[in-house]
């Protein structure tokens, strides 16, 4: 079996909010069509990456390299086609209807980044019914629930119709009900568009049970990195998180992990 | 979405067009709007006559009005802000500094716009990295940092009144309490390529603001190249705001009551309401000239004073609903 194509590499990535360093020296490969997990303390730099990798945070040494090709000599609109951001939340001051905040995804493809034409319109509502939110494209996005935010937000992405998808903790704040629409629409979209899904999150059991890699992050650089069964052991979770946790495995080899405690 | 509102735009156009009648009609002489219209006969030449002397004041008052309220619906798409404002920004302020400068270097006064330019734009650029924290804008910090450029500029002023004759002094405290009083056809001349120029950059940003009014991060994140667009916006406010104070001193509220009324019409599509915002702030500002100089009449009361006091009432208003 041959390896996996990365399609990103980190290469000795660093980043930095003005003296504060988010990421040191990292280095990552993501294979196209995975879902990966990216775990760690919070200012582990987990969030960081997918800036950077979003271009919202310019590197200030190192690189990404998207299908080997570094992302600094992509345009920012190039990077935008092909590269979608979910916001972990995204407090709207002004209303916006939730139709124009999908139409939003088609900027990257429209000239000026006007995009209203048929064309997009037509793209931004199959986006919503995918995400099953069509029948919120005239409410004010402002006034809708937190669980409906993020699958209007995963429409916008689906609009946005790029094959990588950044997703800021999507799941946090979220009651099950909404937690659950919002992962099912996540998967069957992923698995539909053989999207690559690269996912922040806090929840080490949600990585262990969805993600085909993990990638652990302390202190700014991989601590861990391979599918979950591998990546995810006591002593890896031990040292990225301070936690004790027993580690199984459940019948088809996937970790269960159940928190024991604070390590002594 | 874009243009399909013709009812919008046919009613911005009548308050426009309404607001520079009576703007014409009243003053000195009060003119009867029937003669203006017609034209005709001596009362109706007379009035037209009156009119043509009262129409630079007129036109600078739409032209102040609307690059006010254009400046400051960029800024509050561009901040995601509400209350962001040239005024409350400290762009008037270093503006007015620049142009009183100017005035005590003994230079032109046809050259002042470009003079309130700088100072709008070192004032814009000073708050901007005043307010900057880990590498992106925060929004509080913003608006004390419009606090202390409004203070230090005003310190300036006063260096300036305090060096400056007695009469220069005078004429230039008339003008920073805003004035419409000394338009002329050269002073229009003069103000229009920055108000054009200006209003041009603006415009052509409005689909990029709509995605700052969601997140300067949203922006980048859709393909923005957010560093060289914030530049960008805010180089073309300070033109608009620096040519508005040149020739009409510092007039508040306008960039910040505008917007928040133009938006609650028409919504906050940045292709919509940035036009729009331009007209009801021109329209705004010939009316309340016009009140200004039907208030106190034969005397007239300084604009600045009358749209802090509408203003100010309204901006405390909106600081109760946004907190």
């Amino acid at each position: 079996m041959s390896a996996p194509r990365s399609l990103l590499e980190a290469r000795g990535l660093e980043a930095a909010y003005g003296q504060n360093p988010a990421l040191r020296g990292l280095d990552a490969d993501i294979p196209a069509g995975e879902i990966v997990a990216i775990l760690g303390e919070n200012g582990s730099g987990k969030s960081t990456l997918l800036k950077v990798v979003a271009r919202i945070v310019a590197p200030s040494a190192g690189e990404i390299l998207l299908d080997g090709v570094p992302l600094g000599t992509l345009s920012r609109r190039e990077t935008a086609r092909r590269v979608a951001y979910v916001p972990q939340s995204a407090e709207l001051v002004f209303s916006i209807r939730s139709l124009d905040l999908v139409l939003q995804g088609r900027a990257p493809h429209a000239r000026g980044f006007s995009a209203d034409s048929e064309d997009d319109r037509r793209r931004a509502f199959e986006a919503m019914r995918a995400c099953d939110v069509e029948a919120l494209a005239d409410r004010d996005a402002s006034a809708l629930s937190g669980g409906e935010r993020r699958r209007v937000f995963l429409a916008r992405a689906l609009a946005q119709e790029a094959g990588i998808w950044l997703l800021d903790e999507p799941t946090s704040g979220l009651d099950p009900r909404h937690r659950f629409q919002f992962l099912e629409a996540l998967i069957r979209e992923h698995r539909s568009r053989a999207t690559t899904v690269l996912l922040v999150t806090h929840e080490i059991e949600l990585a262990a049970e969805l993600a085909d890699r993990v990638i652990l992050l302390k202190d700014g650089r991989a601590l861990a990195s391979g599918p979950p069964s591998e990546a995810l052991t006591r002593e890896s979770i031990r040292e990225a998180f301070a936690v004790d946790a027993r580690v199984q495995k459940d019948a088809r080899g996937r970790p269960r992990v159940t928190m024991e405690g604070p390590a002594v | 979405m874009k243009g399909g509102r013709p009812a919008l735009w046919v009613g911005a156009g009548l308050l426009l067009a309404a607001c520079v009648l009576c703007g014409l009609a009243v003053g000195g002489v009060r003119l009867s709007i029937a003669d203006l219209v017609s034209g005709t006969g001596p009362a109706g030449q007379e009035a037209r006559l009156i009119a043509s002397l009262r129409f630079p004041r007129v036109l600078l008052a739409a032209l102040v009005g609307g690059s006010l309220a254009l400046a400051g619906a960029s800024l509050q798409a561009l901040l995601k802000n509400p209350l962001a404002d040239p005024f409350l920004l400290g762009t008037s302020g270093g503006a007015a500094a620049g142009a009183a400068l100017a005035t005590l270097a003994g230079i032109s006064p046809l050259l002042s716009p470009g003079a309130a330019f700088a100072g709008a734009a070192v004032s814009s650029a000073a708050v901007a990295s005043l307010a900057r924290r880990g590498g992106r804008l925060d929004l509080q910090r913003l608006l004390l940092a419009g606090l202390i450029a409004n203070a230090f500029f005003s310190a300036v002023l006063l260096g300036v009144f305090s060096l400056a004759s007695t009469e220069a002094a005078r004429t230039m405290l008339f003008w920073m309490m805003g004035s419409l009083a000394d338009a002329s056809p050269a002073k229009l001349a003069a103000l229009l390529p920055y108000a054009i120029a200006g209003a041009a950059v603006l415009l052509l940003s409005a689909s990029r603001l709509n995605l700052f009014a969601v997140g300067e991060e949203n922006a980048a994140a859709l393909g923005v190249h957010t560093e060289r667009s914030k530049a960008l916006v805010f180089l073309a406010s300070s033109l608009l705001t620096g040519a508005a104070v040149a020739f009409a001193g510092v007039i508040g509220f306008v960039g910040l009551l505008v917007p928040h009324a133009a938006r609650a019409v028409a919504g906050n599509d940045q292709r919509v309401l940035l036009p729009l915002s331009a007209i009801v702030g021109a329209a705004l500002l010939v009316a309340a000239d016009a009140a200004s100089r039907a208030a106190a009449a034969p005397s007239e009361l300084p604009i600045g004073a009358v749209t802090a006091a509408i203003g100010a009432p309204l901006f405390a208003w909106l600081l109760l609903r946004n907190p």
